[in-house]
């Protein structure tokens, strides 16, 4: 069976290689692009911290699912060297890895695959956890001191990484077992395809959270918090579990760049690339709207990955670095799309009400006198409380 | 004569940068309703202007300072004319307000940064991690530095006190910032005011930048890099206090250099590394505790049973 899928795919190189690459990124930042549309698109939480379940995802890879591996390694019978002490860990680690580990993955793919499903269990749970701690200070006030907080949040969490060898080595950087090793084709292929179907299982989980009920509280929670709290719902309950959630999935985006690199290092995770460039990917889709988050996404991912790949022929045309031509381009675009494109490439749609055809309703322009029916309702009641008053008052 | 320890020294000149940055940080928060993301790299804005003068034009930095303010203003009125007040029109909440700041953020580090290369193409300085202690000169052992920023810190907050209280214009932009909308029914021009409040906004962050590579090593985004420390200082005294900015900015300096430095003597050299983390501690308890700030502590304070006997006692000490 192996050797099927190994001869289906074989050595993959040039403009093949580009689509790949451009797949993984794709999958990788769809997952953080959509748990955000979930967030400030449905809810109105602004999340400035992707960043921050990104990094626990990978950290959760590089801390937790490594030692696992050694354990499991080191109890079927492979001389590991020693990995106890923080030295050990760190220095001992790229032989442990590169040569003792992937080796031994090799030969069990069952284990390379349990030690996926493994780390993204436990980066859902890491993820959640760290959504519900940075949910604690912020949650219930404005908007903009939630963004001041999570935006901090993201360089806290990078200074405990670069600071706790135990995590990921400190500045030096972890090497991540090969769960893929198992694979005789090319890695990235299956890594493109595993992160896809991530990504496409969230989508149907975010899809079906927001055409049900809870969906449409979200909704009426961005519109006017105010009015949904007067009605009895518990509104800064409901967008710290939105938090909650959404940090899970994220989570698992960060569990796949940590395999994808194989190497997890704190400057891996910066606020540019995992905050600012999800949200440019939101804005320019249109926020609230899954379609255009995936377009967004795209076009971005497309625009970004062909700058690296095209570097040497572009740098020709600039005087300065590329690297610097990147974030004039986030800056530029950012600003550009919200001034002339608020609403996004794609619009927000409206929701799917079971029962209620809302769409044909808009289309046809069927009014609903609200007002009417209940200004009938209530001078009945009114006769009949007030009745005798005004009878009285008449006599 | 007394000598104050480095330390000392290091906490004061550190505090009044961030205290310079966290009254225009609240400044801008109390007119726009915003927090500008962007504020700490205007400072960058600073720094290059007094790089360009002194490395590459030979002049002494403190000579830059006023041009700096100026440049910092212009520079931040530019961003006001052609983003914030264009989003405001088009009705851009807060959130969508914020990120664009962000966005100006980006791309005026990317402009400085551009701008450090392209000046090492033609005039062949480096600019990326310098420091001008060189340019600096020396009172009584002490560099320039240490005394000149505690002053410029006092002189602008004796002049932004008379402007707000004493002038028109400051009277207009309190006004501005209570409610747009009935200042501008009692025939106050809302653009020109906010236009003014970002024209010192702007400039009072540059004139701290212009200060910093005197004292610290400095990068195009070393500006941004201070921005939690301008947060944490604005917050800790108060969003809607500029009064309050003074004693957070100041408390900021003073945890981050100094309670770090103790705290090194206590437990150990390993403390040193976690310094990042104090402005965000601050942030966060002040967010758990009193979102308020010092402001709100002091308001507490006076509304209590005990804080009324006291501020009885001293009234009557005063009569």
């Amino acid at each position: 069976m192996i050797d099927i899928i190994g001869l289906l795919v074989g050595e993959i190189s040039g403009t093949s290689r580009l689509i790949v690459d451009i797949a993984i990124y794709f999958g990788l930042f769809v997952i953080v692009a959509m748990a955000l549309n979930f967030q400030y698109g449905n809810a109105g939480v602004p999340n400035m911290g992707c960043a921050v379940q990104v990094i626990a995802g990978g950290f959760t890879v590089s801390a937790i699912t490594t030692r696992v591996t050694f354990m499991i390694v080191k109890a079927a019978g492979v001389e590991l060297l020693p990995f106890a002490s923080d030295f050990d860990w760190v220095y001992n680690n790229q032989y442990n890895v590169s040569v003792l580990t992937n080796s031994f993955l090799e030969t069990h793919m069952l284990l390379g695959i349990s030690l996926l499903l493994f780390s993204l269990g436990v980066a859902l749970v890491m993820g959640a956890a760290i959504g519900y701690i940075i949910s604690l200070p912020a949650i219930r006030l404005r908007s903009t001191y939630l963004m001041i907080t999570l935006i901090t949040m993201a360089d806290a969490s990078q200074i405990f990484g670069r600071n706790i060898p135990a995590i990921t080595g400190g500045t030096l950087g972890i090497f991540v077992p090969n769960v893929f090793a198992w694979y005789p084709g090319d890695r990235g292929v299956l890594l493109a395809v595993v992160t896809l179907f991530i990504g496409l299982i969230a989508f149907f989980i975010f899809k079906t959270m927001l055409n049900s009920p809870y969906g449409r509280l979200m909704r009426a929670i961005r519109e006017n918090d105010v009015t949904v709290g007067s009605v009895g719902k518990n509104v800064v309950g409901i967008r710290r579990n939105i938090l909650i959630f959404a940090s899970g999935i994220t989570a698992l985006s960060g569990v796949m760049v940590a395999f994808y690199y194989s190497y997890v290092v704190d400057n891996a995770f910066m606020r540019a690339d995992w905050t600012y460039w999800p949200w440019l990917m939101l804005i320019l889709g249109g926020p609230g709207n899954n379609a255009g988050t995936f377009l967004g996404c795209a076009l971005i991912i497309a625009l970004r990955r062909g700058i690296i790949v095209y570097k040497w022929y572009l740098e020709r045309f600039l005087f300065f670095p590329i690297a610097y031509a990147e974030s004039l381009i986030l800056g530029i675009l950012l600003i550009l799309v919200i001034i002339f494109r608020p609403r996004g490439l794609i619009p927000e749609k409206l929701l799917y009400i079971p029962g209620i055809n809302y769409r044909k309703m808009v289309k046809e322009g069927t009014a609903i006198d609200w007002r009417e029916a209940k200004k009938a309702e209530q001078k009945t009641n009114r006769s009949k409380f007030w009745g005798k008053k005004e009878r009285s008052e008449s006599e | 004569m007394v000598v104050i320890p480095p330390l000392w020294v290091n906490m004061i000149t550190y505090s009044s940068l961030i205290t310079i940055l966290s009254i225009g940080f609240t400044l801008t928060y109390l007119t726009a309703k915003i927090p500008n993301f962007a504020h700490g790299t205007y400072a960058g804005v600073g720094i290059y202007v007094v790089w360009t003068l002194s490395k590459i034009y030979g002049f002494s930095p403190y000579l830059g300072f006023p041009l700096s303010f100026i440049i910092g203003g212009i520079v931040s009125v530019i961003i006001y004319v052609l983003v914030i007040r264009v989003i405001t029109r088009l009705g851009g909440g807060a959130v969508v307000l914020t990120i664009s700041t962000l966005a100006i953020q980006i791309l005026l580090t990317a402009m400085l940064s551009i701008y450090v290369y392209w000046a090492r193409g033609v005039h062949g300085t480096y600019g990326m991690g310098f420091m001008l202690k060189e340019y600096d000169f020396k009172i009584g052992g002490y560099s320039g530095i240490f005394p000149m920023s505690f002053l410029i810190c006092v002189v602008v907050v004796i002049l932004l006190h008379i402007l707000l209280t004493r002038t028109r214009t400051g009277v207009a932009m309190r006004a501005t910032a209570e409610d747009p909308e009935l200042a501008s029914i009692l025939g106050i021009n809302i653009d020109t005011i906010q236009k003014i409040s970002w024209f010192l906004t702007g400039g009072l962050a540059c004139l701290a930048g212009a200060m910093y590579p005197l004292w610290f090593q400095s990068y195009p985004n070393s500006g941004g890099a201070i921005m939690v420390s301008i947060m944490a200082g604005s917050l800790l005294g108060g969003f809607n206090n500029i009064y309050g900015a003074i004693i957070g900015g100041f408390g900021v300096g003073f945890s981050e250099i100094v309670v770090t430095a103790w705290l090194q003597k206590v437990i150990g050299p390993g403390v040193g590394r976690w310094r990042p983390l104090v402005p965000m501690v601050i942030l966060v308890a002040v967010l758990l505790f009193e979102p308020r700030g010092l402001t709100g502590v002091y308001e507490r304070f006076k509304a209590s049973k005990i804080g009324e006997k006291a501020f009885a006692m001293l009234r009557r000490k005063e009569e």
